[in-house]
């Protein structure tokens, strides 16, 4: 074995243990997940009759749905990511995760895959009982894997966000809290954003899955990637995924350091 | 005198750790104005939306409607949410067995920490929303003595779902994502109490076994359609107002001493 696959393999391994974990975690809450599950879906109904005016208007659901699996994903990722890292220094176990020959980024990996998994099965779920149970009329085309893939690497990074500040920020609760309406009301879950007064869908595009749900919905109306490359959502989309990314494992990475450094690892 | 003692005592730690997370209310506090100023034009317009023709203009009566149904809601936020977040992390801290030093039973010592503190926030961030809102439409409500009533019963029904949050939280520990969706059902279900939207039938039926409804609608009575707070019954009667608010009390109280006894059987009450 070459001297580069040596430790590429070794990290692999790594990332596997925390995947590994993250899905035992999930399997021993699996009564929760599908309690959440149901709520997911008890709220996207209400709020579906609520904007239809107490009925279910399926041209809009066929636009929104794709938000409410953005929304779970992210949600999950999130309040999920938060709470295993706000679990651990509580318990003291953040520390020891040091020990670990993982570096934080890899540890970080290993979780939000976990998270991922866990966001997407729910997220599956409720788009499949969604088409069949309503009747949405939504024709999957191969093309919209490219703009669902960056969508959920986007939320994925938002979560991880909010996992990174964990460590640093007491009021991260509350901060989840307000980042989850964000995403739930300016995301696409509500009314699609391009029905937004001009102000609001310029801030709306830089809400996490914002652009992701609106490149799907193009896609899926069977305009096709062109359509949404040349509106500016599709390369807008990229942009957004690589900064939210990267700024979510560089801050994961300075702010388990700095409370490494600073004794905030354990209990405050 | 020792109850009375300790109640005071758990009633300052509650305040205390509001002060403590008085960021995290500055946090919030948008999202409730926001989410009324979003979502008021939106309300019913599906079609419309659809076709892509939304008016964004603010209704003063449907914006004062959406206030009555917010207000109650931003307290059920406060007490059930940030409760939670609490016993969580004295769960997780290990100190949760140290409740049972007091004199008060373990329920009360959670709840009474908690509710005072829940109506000062609700008072701060309520006031901050309407100030929000104001600014974008005239809010006509009728300020009278008689809104006391179903505030009271609002924050029994409340301190009663938190208490069910609180005992399911002693078995289950991380349910953060069940607890914040059930509060989107409970604020999502009292609408029906308003004349906000046409709710099918099956809607308002099922809304009545919600904790808000009918403090809502009683709210509504009072506050917008000038009716008496009185009225037995219907949608913010007096017998289902309080008939559901006590229910919820009990069940809260019985569920917390439920998964408490669950929690020591297990030896997972200040543990994993």
């Amino acid at each position: 074995m070459s001297t580069i696959a040596v430790p590429i393999a070794f990290q692999t391994r790594l990332v596997r243990t925390e995947l590994v974990k993250g899905l035992r975690l999930m399997w021993r809450r699996r009564s929760m997940v599908v309690a959440a599950t149901i709520v997911y879906a008890l709220t996207y109904l209400g709020i579906s009759l609520f904007i239809g005016g107490g009925h279910l208007v399926k041209d809009l659901m066929v636009r929104t749905l794709p938000a409410l699996l953005a929304v779970v994903v992210a949600s999950v990722a999130a309040v999920e990511g938060t709470a295993g890292i706000a679990e651990e220094i509580n318990g003291g176990t953040l520390e020891q995760t040091r020990l670990s020959p993982a570096s934080p980024q890899l540890q970080a990996l290993g979780r939000m895959t976990a998270l991922a998994i866990e966001g997407l099965a729910a997220a599956i779920v409720l788009g499949i009982l969604f088409v069949f149970a309503v009747g949405l009329d939504i024709n999957p085309h191969p093309a919209a894997l490219i703009p669902a893939v960056l969508t959920i690497l986007d939320a994925l990074g938002y979560g991880l966000i909010m996992t990174a500040l964990v460590v640093r920020v007491a009021s991260i609760g509350a901060i989840t809290h307000v980042g989850n309406m964000a995403i739930m009301a300016f995301g696409g879950m509500l009314a699609p954003i391009s029905v937004f007064p001009h102000g609001v869908e310029i801030f709306a595009r830089f809400i996490p899955t914002a652009l992701g749900v609106q490149s799907i919905n193009t896609t899926l109306a069977g305009h096709g990637l062109g359509a949404s490359w040349s509106d500016g959502t599709l390369p807008w989309l990229l942009v957004h995924t690589a900064v939210v990314v990267t700024a979510a494992f560089s801050l994961y990475v300075i702010n388990i350091r700095h409370a490494q450094h600073e004794g905030g690892l354990s209990p405050r | 005198m020792k109850t009375a003692i300790a109640l005071c005592n758990e009633i300052r730690k509650g305040l205390r750790f509001a002060w403590s997370e008085r960021l995290q209310i500055l946090i919030e506090l948008p999202m409730f104005a926001v989410f009324i100023i979003l979502l008021g034009p939106l309300l019913g317009q599906g079609g419309n939306i659809a076709s892509g023709r939304v008016d964004w203009s603010l209704n003063s009566q449907t914006t004062s409607a959406m206030i009555v149904w917010f207000v109650p809601f931003i307290f059920f936020y406060m007490q059930v949410v940030k409760m939670f977040w609490r016993l969580l992390g004295e769960i997780q801290a290990g100190t949760l067995e140290q409740v049972y030093l007091s004199p008060l039973p373990p329920w009360l010592v959670a709840a009474a920490g908690r509710v005072a503190a829940a109506f000062l926030e609700t008072l701060f961030v309520a006031a901050a929303s309407y100030g929000i809102v104001s600014v974008f439409v005239r809010i006509q409500l009728h300020w009278s003595a008689a809104a006391l009533l179903p505030a009271f019963a609002i924050m029994i029904a409340a301190v009663g779902l938190s208490l069910i949050i609180a005992g399911a939280t002693l078995v289950y520990k991380r349910i953060e994502i069940v607890n914040d969706g059930v509060l989107m059902m409970v604020m999502i279900f009292s609408a029906s109490a308003l004349p906000l939207i046409q709710v099918p039938n099956w809607w308002a039926v099922a809304s009545h076994a919600f904790p808000l409804t009918d403090g809502v609608g009683s709210l509504y009575n009072v506050m917008i359609a000038h009716r008496s707070v009185t009225s037995a019954w219907g949608i913010g009667g007096l017998v289902p107002l309080f008939t559901v608010s006590t229910a919820y009390l009990l069940a809260g109280i019985g569920t917390f001493i439920l998964g408490e006894r669950v929690a020591k059987n297990r030896g997972t009450l200040g543990r994993y």
